[in-house]
């Protein structure tokens, strides 16, 4: 049958990006139907019970100050918070925490069915509508059909998913979950590019199997720190602590011995693996000579006894997991409660994407998440969250939403990925974004929430929360401004410093030894996060005044658009490694074709002289090629 | 932010470095006038051609006619000055530099070309053509600036970016992967890599043997015995009378130093003292200055007497008498031979001369094959060819190219420069890794001008492959 409500866009997929994708696209208004195979698993942690951490973090700020979920989620599910890098300055530090994956899981299905808009349905898809080029529906395994203006797949590892322990494997989408085959070998109908990537996962422990004595414990960290702008400590549940253990030359031995039946090392898997991510096996071979490899037992959750062995995913037989696990300090009676897997599933060659991650071949069709060649619930989320977005803008006939480099971790991401590619599960790093110093967890809203506003996507409550924090920070750079501090004076003290004449504040919160439990030590009456704040933006003020340059210098060639199938191979001056990798890429500005590897000054010139040519020998006059690409977002400071 | 759409401020010379009597550095972009205007320190009109002093507020370094062209009026479409003034590449480059403090960069090869095609001032159909342009004038400028920048300079320039880009990993790793029981640096550690980066670089711009000739012209010394010639051939080539010329052996006690412009070339010709064992005091004082100058100059020419060697010329006899010279100077620099008095022996000294049998087996003299001229420094025989052995042998050529070229790739080394002295001090001072981080970012963004664009996946790879990363 056809259901009889017509919706502007449908989310296929319950976990981070289609959740992240249907959240967005309703808080902007839109009628948004959420499709999911089990609505009990919507918000699902497959992977590790973690949200954030260096880079990630970063993307759940950016979700966070458009108004996204995950990081209200897991401010209502952490149980052990961590700011890593916390020694390291702030551009670097990172918030991560340990969730209770059924807490999780319930505050993730919470929001959604408290959120306007909003409805979900629990059925597999099997089949789009097409009319034309364009999307109009999708079709269910029961035969029902709905139809739609708009629609995001984020289908996870589940599209032809195939799940390897050992020299055995079948097929599932997640350990006890079916794969979606019928769709997927729709999707490899469809005009996509498709490849194979792989990803793994450590055998499960039932914790009261555990010897935790002999482990190294870490504590949370206190004060403890939240997710969300809006989160507050004091709705987080119980914490408790993680441990450390370290794998052992016993260990490697067993791992080497069970080695031709490892699913990775047999050649029964094809696809591609994450250099950063490796099974233990690759560990043990690749880095012989280490005897040690460290595992963070993390918790499963609070009301459960099950931990997760961070650092030991695994394709051996069961009987090998069992055997290296047990040689392992503080394992050695330890209880298997799920063996450890690799899975390998299809991803659509992200090229083939729009920078709205609307794709190129379809009108109204979105991708997000793993489906795209990433890996990592803050990554999936963030697509999701930019996918919803640009679903529910297409829906309302406005122009995308497609935040530069320089304005947010997930522009950096997006822009990787269609101009680069993927040949690995793509995960964020810090060291991705040159604008580092500018895109912080703490600059997230000042960054993005503006934005989000006029995007519709920013509910009231996060809005008149940030415009308050805007006027109270403004005062304080004032405050800072207009301070000069004397030598010997009550200020030089609690700052501890020794000056030699009156000196700015500003110029002595730059020194690096300044920090902002002594300026509150000063001004007891200023909020913390406040304090920090101002510290943080005049100490980088001259930084980021310089990467303004580099900015702009970008932006005029992200205006210099090029022809798209430019043929690469006729232009003179141009190295052959270079035409290769342009021709690929297929850059569709000259700002993205500076960003490829060994791309020199010369070559740029040449690229920007032949596509005028190409624009001119197409277009009617000659005033109106090299237009911006798009429409410039403002940036926000 | 200023307007995306906007134009950076560029400069180069615009004339190709030589004899010719007029140097123009020319500037376009946003800011050409008010740079100019501080040039030139007075106000200037579009389209009046006005005559200025061209100063650094401390110096005039040179003088001569400056015109302004206003936007959507000028050559590239854009605000253009053009300073023309007395040239030679030492001033041309001087004032370059000058431009380039005020905010102006050096422009790419036919960067002027490609703004004037992007504005729509040149015609549509001259795209290929320009297209073509910048693509040979930046192969051969790169290879120009490549050999011009003496020595392996594109091996080091390669060698410092992979020991930049080792140390990167090491930052960016502690960075990214605080987790990892890997200790990817020690403070210490980093700030002596820096230190030993700062110190490559810095050798690597002294040995661009080609940019120092620029700043400071090249140094030319003359060595010979006791009345070969040297005071003479000096005057002959500096073209006035510098050094008193007698015929009394030991008259120049002294070192004589004439900077002259040979061919457009800048030159530092200094002439030594008749280098010969002497029990004079005051000529032991001159000898050993030669020696020490011969042993810090660019070019050595070897000036030997013909009438001192039994003709026809004997390889055994000429090696004989280099070796007495060069005993004691501690040289690898560029040799030339040069055999004075051609007048008062019977060989005529014509151009092909110069390629005979004779001249063959005195350029063996050496193993290395030094080129070597007969001239008579007293009638100016074979002199011109010896002007161009000079400028051949410092490698100088009279290629637009090649100038450009290399005042890119030493802004290039500058900046990263700055930027590894910056990381340098941030690390005493005990910043933050990030902002450590962030310097060297921009110093392998600047020598990514020259070896191209190196992208984070690159430096992530290496992390990959060299420390075992992740859970």
């Amino acid at each position: 049958m056809q259901y009889p409500d017509h919706f502007d866009v449908i989310v296929v997929g319950g976990g981070h990006a289609g959740t992240e994708a249907a959240a967005a696209a309703a808080r902007m208004g839109v009628k948004t139907l959420l499709l999911t195979q089990s609505i009990e698993t919507i918000g699902q942690m497959s992977c590790n019970p973690a949200i954030g951490g260096i880079g990630k973090s970063h993307l759940v700020a950016e979700i966070d100050a458009m108004d996204g979920i995950m990081a209200r989620a897991t401010d209502r599910a952490g149980i052990h918070f961590k700011v890593l890098n916390a020694s390291k300055g702030p551009a670097v530090r990172a918030t991560r925490a340990q969730a209770d994956r059924a807490l999780y899981k319930n505050a993730v299905r919470d929001l959604l069915e408290h959120q306007d808009h909003l409805h979900i349905f629990q059925q597999s898809v099997v089949d789009f509508l097409i009319d034309g080029d364009q999307v109009t529906g999708v079709q269910t395994q029961m035969g029902l059909t709905f139809r739609c203006h708009a629609i995001v797949l984020t289908t996870g590892t589940f599209l032809g998913g195939k799940v390897h322990i050992g020299t055995q494997n079948h097929p599932g989408g997640r350990a006890g979950d079916a794969p979606s085959i019928a769709l997927a070998e729709r999707l490899r109908a469809l005009p996509f590019r498709v490849g194979r990537l792989k990803t793994g996962t450590p055998p499960r422990i039932d914790g009261r199997t555990v010897d935790f004595s002999v482990m190294q414990v870490q504590a949370g960290d206190d004060p403890r720190p939240v997710m969300s702008a809006l989160g507050n400590a004091s709705d987080h549940p119980r914490q408790v602590d993680c441990h450390i253990t370290r794998t052992n030359p016993d260990t490697h031995a067993v791992i080497q011995a069970n080695l031709d039946r490892s699913a990775m090392y047999s050649g029964a898997i094809e696809g591609v693996g994450p250099r950063y991510c490796p099974s233990i096996e690759d560990k043990v071979v690749r880095f012989a000579d280490k005897t040690a490899h460290q595992i963070f037992v993390e918790p499963e959750g609070l009301n459960t006894t099950e931990l997760y062995p961070n650092g030991i995913s695994t394709s051996l037989p069961f009987d090998a997991q069992l055997q290296f696990v047990r040689s392992i300090e503080g394992f050695e009676h330890a209880h298997i409660s799920r063996p450890g897997y690799a899975i390998e599933y299809d991803f659509f060659d992200p090229c083939d994407l729009q920078y709205s991650l609307q794709t190129k071949a379809l009108a109204g069709l979105f991708f997000a998440g793993q489906i795209n060649g990433t890996t990592g619930y803050e990554e999936a989320g963030a697509q999701g969250l930019l996918a919803g977005i640009n679903a529910a803008r297409l829906v309302q006939g406005k122009a995308a939403w497609e935040p530069r480099r320089d304005e947010a971790y997930i522009g950096v991401m997006v822009d990787d990925l269609i101009n680069l590619g993927t040949s690995e599960p793509y995960r964020m790093f810090t060291s991705r974004a040159e604008f580092r110093l500018r895109l912080r967890e703490d600059n997230a809203d000042q960054r993005l929430t503006e934005r989000g506003a006029e995007l519709g996507v920013v509910g009231a409550a996060r809005a008149a929360h940030y415009q308050e924090k805007m006027v109270n920070l403004a005062q304080l750079h004032q405050t800072v401004a207009q301070t000069w501090v004397a030598p010997g004076s009550d200020l030089a003290g609690a700052l501890g410093v020794t000056l030699q004449k009156n000196t700015e504040l500003a110029a002595i919160l730059r020194r690096p030894e300044v920090s902002t439990a002594a300026l509150q030590r000063a001004w007891p009456e200023q909020s913390l996060g406040l304090l920090e704040q101002v510290i943080i933006e005049t100490k980088y003020a001259g930084y980021i005044a310089r990467q303004d340059e580099e900015i702009a210098k970008i932006r005029r060639h992200e205006g210099m658009t090029l022809p798209q199938l430019m043929d690469y191979a006729d232009i003179d001056g141009l190295s052959n490694e270079l035409r290769q990798k342009l021709a690929a890429a297929q850059p569709s500005t000259l700002a993205r074709a500076a960003r490829i590897p060994g791309m020199t000054p010369a070559a740029l010139s040449i690229l920007l002289v032949h596509a005028k040519k190409q624009h001119g020998q197409t277009a009617s006059s000659g005033a109106t090629e090299l237009a911006p690409s798009t429409q410039p977002n403002k940036v926000m400071h | 932010m200023t307007d995306g759409l906007q134009s950076d401020l560029i400069a180069a010379v615009a004339t190709a470095p030589g004899q010719g009597g007029i140097g123009v550095v020319r500037l376009s972009g946003v800011g050409a006038r008010q740079v100019a205007e501080q040039v030139c320190g007075k106000s200037l009109t579009p389209r009046r051609a006005s005559f200025s002093d061209f100063s650094d507020g401390a110096e005039v370094i040179d003088q001569g006619l400056v015109l302004l062209f206003s936007e959507g009026a000028s050559f590239t479409g854009e605000e253009v000055v053009e300073l023309q003034g007395h040239g030679g590449p030492v001033v041309l480059q001087r004032l370059l530099d000058l431009v380039c403090s005020l905010g102006a960069r050096v422009a790419r090869p036919g960067e002027f070309s490609e703004r004037a095609f992007l504005n729509g001032n040149i015609d549509l159909a001259q795209a290929e053509a320009i297209a073509d342009l910048i693509a040979s004038s930046s192969v051969s400028a790169a290879r120009a600036a490549l050999r011009s920048l003496q020595g392996d300079f594109s091996a080091r320039v390669h060698a410092l970016e992979e020991d930049l880009a080792g140390l990167r990993v090491l930052v960016e790793a502690c960075i990214d992967f605080p987790d990892e029981d890997v200790d990817f640096l020690e403070q210490v550690q980093v700030q002596q890599r820096v230190d030993a980066l700062v110190e490559l670089l810095a050798a690597l711009k002294q040995q661009s043997q080609q940019g120092k000739i620029l700043n400071e012209g090249a140094s030319v010394a003359l060595l010979g015995a006791p009345n070969a010639g040297k005071s003479s051939l000096l005057n002959v080539l500096a073209g006035e009378e510098a050094a008193i010329v007698t015929d009394i052996p030991g008259t120049t006690r002294d070192l004589l130093k004439v900077d002259l412009v040979l061919d457009g070339l800048p030159l530092r010709l200094v002439d030594t003292a008749g280098l010969r064992h002497t029990t004079d005091h005051v000529e032991q004082i001159g000898v050993a200055r030669a020696r020490a100058q011969a042993e810090h100059a660019d070019l050595l020419l070897l000036l030997l007497d013909l009438t001192t060697l039994p003709q026809p010329l004997r390889r055994a006899d000429v090696e004989h008498q280099l070796a007495l010279l060069l005993q004691d100077v501690a040289s690898d620099a560029q040799k030339i031979l040069v055999l004075n008095k051609l007048d008062l022996v019977d060989t005529a000294p014509t151009a092909t001369n110069v390629q005979d049998a004779d001249h063959a087996a005195v350029a063996a003299a050496d193993r290395n094959l030094w080129p070597g001229f007969k001239i008579s420094a007293k009638t100016g025989d074979g002199i011109p060819q010896l002007r161009r052995g000079i400028t051949q042998a410092l490698g100088f050529e009279q290629q637009e190219a090649t100038f450009t070229a290399r005042a890119r790739h030493i802004d290039a080394l500058d900046q990263a420069a700055t930027a590894l002295q910056a990381a340098l001090s941030e690390l005493k001072l005990g910043q933050s890794t990030e902002i450590v981080a962030e310097e060297l970012r921009s110093a392998h963004l600047a020598l990514g001008e020259i070896v191209g664009t190196v992208t984070p996946d690159d430096l992530l790879g290496r992390i990959f492959s060299e420390f075992c990363i992740g859970k």
